[in-house]
């Protein structure tokens, strides 16, 4: 089992340096850059322009910058091998012996994704991981308590579905499903604040995440402050605001997990041990929420394992839609501005994110259903 | 001269007509044919299938029917000269209503935005399922350092969260102005990963069978091996798959254009007109947004439930 996890997580390991250098070759291509927003300025020479990429290191070709970026490479260490790839003494840290990715304790470097520096924001210059541990905050509130909810219902539902299978509500059930899953978020997101944020039904507030003029921002000492002091105040003005951005994220995933659950639930309910159960005197509740629900959720926790990361996808739109000041909307607003350090460091705490739910979903299915074997 | 051997007739004597034996030895059926009769009993798919299609007629054939062209800005009524509401209401001469300020027809922009989000929808899953199937194929009968490197770009890409990707990538190379069929391609490059996964495992599963192996001591070359003797074993999978990603990719589009990064707003797809109402949602006209949004849903809606009946119907051991 332990043998299983650790060739699982080391097999993760080629695919996330796919995918980061996949995103850095993406963002290579794109147009603007560090340097675009001197464009509009006459008053700055090329040279100076120069002098800029010379300094920031965006004069080396691209996989010497791939390379100090991740933090294999020294940044003080300029030479190339056939004018491409870095110079293996670049590999070789500040201390010398020690390679440059090792922590910085060792190595003296500071420098990379491997030393925690995601690089600095082409917008305002703050550090990436300032800015992504700003708003990951938000985005955790929103999409944890809307994962919770959705999960919740999402059972409740599907598993009485299933048991009253073939009746009124798992018709309307399926119906509202089908329609439920056809719906983008957007759309609904569109519907929520129509219906009820407009006078008529004034019920909600339109957008964001705190009330401005009554409450300082989110993540200042402020609003800590403040949520010491009158935390009824605070909380419920958070539940306010979270109201219609969770019911537009759990509508679609509802429909999606609880039809599947429902499934699952149907074939564990056929099962010859149900029979086996029933003929055996167990009452009609014990079969179906003892017997019969114990293994329809083996595979729906596989499922909400890989739903996770599509957690943060979904958010994009919920965020911008509801100005939520999460991670969504920090990569609407990166990907408008072509700021793509930011953009790096968001793709890049996503695939963690992703990659690590995958393996954490294969474990847990190999803890809870004791027929699975691996290795 | 009479044949030594007895004809098929002479040994097996003829059922007599009307019963059941009768009619068992006159039909035969491949399986596309039974495969179509379990579709057709398939209601829901049924009736999925016709509203597909009639959507497609509309939005194909309608532009040349409707009087007004989605782009132009039409006359306004006369007389109310400054006092000219902001947008009319669905009624009158239009079905849909008109949009505020340029007062455009909204069921010419929906038919003929719906012609370009419906091509994009097709175009692109259709793009992605030959490229999976031809991935997958490789991916699955040559294995070894094959197998590891597509598999390997498969993984990349269903690790990131490709919506986003698609967006990035779209408003690099459109600029947010992008035509319709950079779109569609951001889409097909980017979309085939799953697809090729389920090809690949098929192919696993049967590159040991005899057939294969009879197929291969014959001399048959390995691009025949792949496309006629293993890949149509693959094929109800791949229809199955590519029908359900039409729906994805018209949703992506919509989702893609409505935050402005794809296809030029100027030109009306679902996502455009849906993108341009938002602003004015607050002024009352629901209709702007309502009916681009019904046609995404009902789109939708349709081929999922063509894709669920696919899946029964070419499911050769369901017994519908």
């Amino acid at each position: 089992m332990i043998k299983y996890a650790i060739r699982r997580t080391l097999l993760a390991i080629p695919v996330l340096f796919g995918i980061s250098l996949v995103t850095f070759w993406i963002l290579q291509l794109a147009p603007g850059g560090p340097e675009a927003r001197f464009a509009q300025n006459t008053r700055v020479t090329p040279e100076q322009i120069a002098e800029f990429r010379a300094r920031w290191g965006l004069d080396q070709p691209i996989p010497v910058q791939y390379c100090r970026w991740l933090g294999f490479c020294n940044p003080e260490v300029s030479g190339t091998v056939l004018g491409v790839f870095p110079s293996p003494l670049a590999l070789i840290g500040p201390n010398a012996p020690w390679p440059n990715f090792l922590p910085t304790a060792i190595s003296g470097a500071d420098n990379g994704v491997f030393h925690g520096d995601l690089g600095f924001s082409i917008q305002n210059g703050q550090p990436v991981t300032d800015v992504i541990g700003e708003r990951i905050g938000p985005t955790i509130i929103l999409a944890g308590t809307a994962w919770i909810l959705w999960l919740i219902c999402a059972f409740l539902l599907g598993v009485l579905a299933a048991v009253k299978r073939y009746s009124v509500f798992d018709t309307g059930f399926t119906i509202a499903t089908y329609i439920g899953y056809a719906m983008p978020t957007f759309l609904l997101g569109l519907l929520l604040i129509f219906l009820f944020t407009q006078p008529p039904l004034k019920l909600f507030p339109v957008g964001g995440m705190w009330d401005v003029r009554t409450i300082p921002s989110f993540g200042t000492d402020a609003y800590w402050q403040m949520l010491a002091q009158q935390p009824l105040k605070v909380l419920g003005d958070l539940a306010q605001h979270l109201v219609l951005p969770v019911i537009t994220l759990m509508v679609v995933n509802v429909a999606g997990d609880s039809r599947f659950i429902r499934a699952s639930m149907l074939d564990a309910l056929d099962q010859d041990f149900i029979k086996t159960a029933k003929a055996k005197g167990v009452s009609d509740r014990g079969v179906t929420y003892h017997h019969a629900l114990r293994n329809a959720l083996l595979p729906a926790i596989t499922n909400i394992g890989l739903e996770i990361p599509f957690l943060f996808a979904g958010a994009i739109v919920t965020e911008t839609i509801f100005s939520w000041p999460g991670m969504g909307r920090l990569s609407i607003e990166a990907t408008r501005n072509f700021d793509y350090p930011i953009l790096m460091g968001v793709l890049v705490v996503t695939a963690i994110i992703t990659v690590g739910a995958n393996i954490l979903a294969d474990i847990a299915y190999a803890v809870v259903d004791p027929r699975v074997k691996y290795d | 001269m009479a044949t030594l051997q007895p004809s098929i007739e002479e040994l097996t004597p003829a059922p007599a007509p009307g019963t059941a034996d009768y009619e068992v030895s006159l039909v035969s059926l491949n399986q596309w044919q039974l495969a179509w009769r379990r579709f057709r009993k398939h209601r829901m798919a049924m009736i999925g299938t016709g509203l597909f299609f009639a959507i497609i007629l509309i939005s194909f054939v309608g532009p040349f029917i409707v009087p007004y062209d989605p782009l132009s800005i039409s006359t306004p009524i006369k007389g109310c000269g400054s006092g000219c509401p902001p947008s009319f209401a669905p009624g009158n001469f239009h079905p849909f209503g008109t949009t505020g300020g340029l007062q455009r027809d909204i069921f010419a922009l929906v038919i003929n935005g719906g012609r370009l989000s419906l091509l994009i929808g097709v175009g692109a899953s259709m793009i992605s399922a030959v490229i999976g199937a031809v991935v997958g194929g490789v991916a699955g009968y040559f294995g070894s350092w094959w197998d590891g490197i597509l598999m390997r770009i498969c993984d990349v890409l269903l690790s990131l969260p490709l919506l986003f990707v698609i967006l990035v990538v779209a408003n690099f190379i459109g600029q947010g102005k992008g035509d319709w069929y950079t779109v569609l391609l951001v889409f097909a490059l980017l979309g085939w990963a799953g697809l090729a996964r389920l090809v690949r495992s098929v192919f696993l599963s049967l590159r040991g069978e005899t057939f294969v192996d009879a197929a291969r001591a014959v001399g048959v070359p390995s691009r025949r091996i792949i496309f006629k003797h293993i890949l149509p074993n693959a094929i109800s999978p791949i229809i199955v798959a590519t029908t359900l990603s039409i729906a994805a990719v018209i949703v992506g589009e919509a989702f893609v254009s409505y935050l402005g990064f794809g296809v030029n707003p100027l030109t009306p797809t679902w996502g455009n007109v849906l993108s341009n109402a938002q602003n004015y949602l607050s002024q009352g006209n629901w209709w702007w947004a309502f009916f681009p949004g019904l046609f995404i849903v009902v789109t939708v809606l349709a081929v999922n439930f063509m894709g669920d009946g696919l899946r029964d119907a070419l499911d050769p051991r369901s017994r519908l």
